[in-house]
């Protein structure tokens, strides 16, 4: 996610921390889970700043030669920050994690704390739309096809889950019966041993159907109509996947 | 020379050494400029407490040598004396404040507006502990040379020591009339009071050691922090 949007006020808040300090030699250091949009946060303050993964042990050390201000993300990765020259520079970081508390407590005047997506339910709407929009132009969909409501949110991993969710509904959503063939074959020609094979994945066609009609026809009674076998048939096989 | 006939009362009212009378109940009688703030960092019962308890014996005066902080007031000696049954009377006398010539060494430092990194550090708390936070200060202050980084970190430090307070009042002033020697020259002093219900003192060391190495006079009292920032330019 290269760009950056948010309609939370603790964000507002760190927003206008880091603007005031700007232009001064303070460093600064936004620390939270991953993938909460911290790189692209800063990026869109700093863009005029080099910018250098702490990964990248070398470009870290040349970069710290070179510059005296930098954007430093992951800081986390840095195995002994107290190695480097950091005092003498102006640096922006980010990290994941805290690892290193007291050099950071030393280094950085101000500490951030960025906000789990969890705790952000304002932004949850406005990442859906972008990551549908980019979704749709990579699959080639009209984005108009699809409502926000169809998408369950995935916060387990932040912004990355919550994307990966938008994907994987949108792919099953606008399958066609070739494509969903297709899907299986290449599960079946991977997944398919033992003994036992037909009953065992017999349930990746039956579970789906069953709790899909009942959603539909909302009775038993009903869906076995609609599926021309024995209600007593039905109520075997319900119980069989454990559907509720 | 006779003395009768002068008018000593201002010279007392305008003493900086807070002074007090008080009738037999503890009822503050009388009190000076310097006592009228006093009160305002320690209740008068403390003070009528302390002056029946170092009272003479019989009518007349009695100095005693006595080590009294409340907050940032030192004190080193009190005066107690009564001439008559309805008039106590109560002085205190202050601790002479030590502050040596300093040689501070200022290319290392850059003019700064410290209003900027103190709206910065109110924003990082209100980020962290949404608490709510009302500041006084001073516009016209000059910008005064620091290192920004450690001042910023000061910051940082002493909004923590607030982070479960209900409230933090915030006073950034000149200190009229006060100064320091700083490579020779009379030097300003600002002062960025922080005040609320009460504090964390679990980093009044590292405060301390930080505001040295930025050359402020950090004063922490039980609900306070105080610095006192020289206004080098």
């Amino acid at each position: 996610m290269d760009h950056f949007q948010s309609r939370n006020s603790t964000i507002a808040q760190i927003s206008k921390g880091l603007n005031l300090t700007k232009s001064l030699f303070v460093s600064s250091i936004l620390i939270g889970e991953s993938h909460t949009g911290k790189k692209s946060f800063i990026r869109s303050l700093f863009g005029d700043l080099p910018q250098v993964d702490a990964a990248d042990t070398e470009l870290l050390k040349e970069s710290l030669e070179r510059f005296d201000a930098l954007v430093i993300f992951n800081f986390e990765k840095i195995p002994d920050p107290a190695s480097l020259p950091l005092e003498e520079k102006r640096i922006i970081a980010t990290a994941n994690k805290m690892p290193h508390l007291k050099s950071i407590d030393e280094l950085f005047a101000f500490i951030y704390t960025m906000p789990p997506l969890r705790e952000r339910p304002e932004d949850i709407p406005l990442l859906q739309e972008h990551f549908l929009h980019e979704a749709c132009d990579t699959l080639e969909l009209d984005p108009k096809a699809f409502s926000l409501k169809d998408f369950p949110a995935d916060l387990s991993d932040n912004t990355r889950s919550l994307r990966r969710g938008i994907y994987y509904t949108l792919v099953s959503k606008s399958m066609d019966k070739a494509q969903i063939m297709q899907t299986l074959f290449d599960y079946f020609l991977t997944h398919l041993e033992g003994k036992n094979g037909y009953k065992e994945t017999l349930e990746i066609y039956e579970k789906p159907l069953i709790e899909a009609g009942l959603k539909r026809y909302g009775s038993q009674l009903k869906l076995s109509e609609i599926l021309g076998i024995n209600r007593n048939t039905l109520r075997k096989k319900i119980h069989e996947h454990g559907i509720d | 020379m006779n003395t009768v006939s002068i008018d000593f009362q201002p010279f007392i009212e305008y003493d900086s050494n807070p002074f007090l009378l008080f009738d037999p109940q503890g009822k503050i009688v009388y009190l000076n400029n310097s006592a009228e703030i006093l009160l305002g960092y320690v209740d008068k019962k403390t003070l009528f407490a302390l002056a029946m308890e170092y009272a003479p014996q019989s009518y007349g005066f009695r100095t005693a040598a006595v080590s009294l902080r409340y907050d940032t007031f030192h004190f080193f000696s009190i005066m107690v004396g009564y001439e008559n049954e309805e008039l106590l009377g109560l002085r205190l006398y202050n601790a002479p404040r030590i502050k040596p010539a300093r040689h501070i060494e200022k290319s290392t430092l850059t003019p700064t507006d410290i209003n900027l990194l103190l709206e910065a550090a109110i924003t990082l708390f209100k980020s962290m502990h949404n608490r709510p936070v009302s500041l006084l200060t001073d516009p016209d202050l000059p910008e005064v040379k620091v290192d920004q980084n450690r001042f910023s970190k000061l910051l940082r430090k002493c909004f923590e020591a607030f982070r479960a307070s209900n409230k933090v009042e915030i006073e950034l002033k000149m200190l009229l009339g006060e100064h320091l020697i700083v490579n020779g020259k009379k030097t300003s002093i600002a002062q960025l009071a922080m005040q609320a219900n009460g504090r964390y003192a679990g980093t009044d060391r590292e405060i301390r050691e930080i505001a040295e190495g930025c050359n402020i006079r950090a004063l922490l009292g039980e609900n306070s922090i105080r610095l006192e920032i020289p206004l080098l330019n």
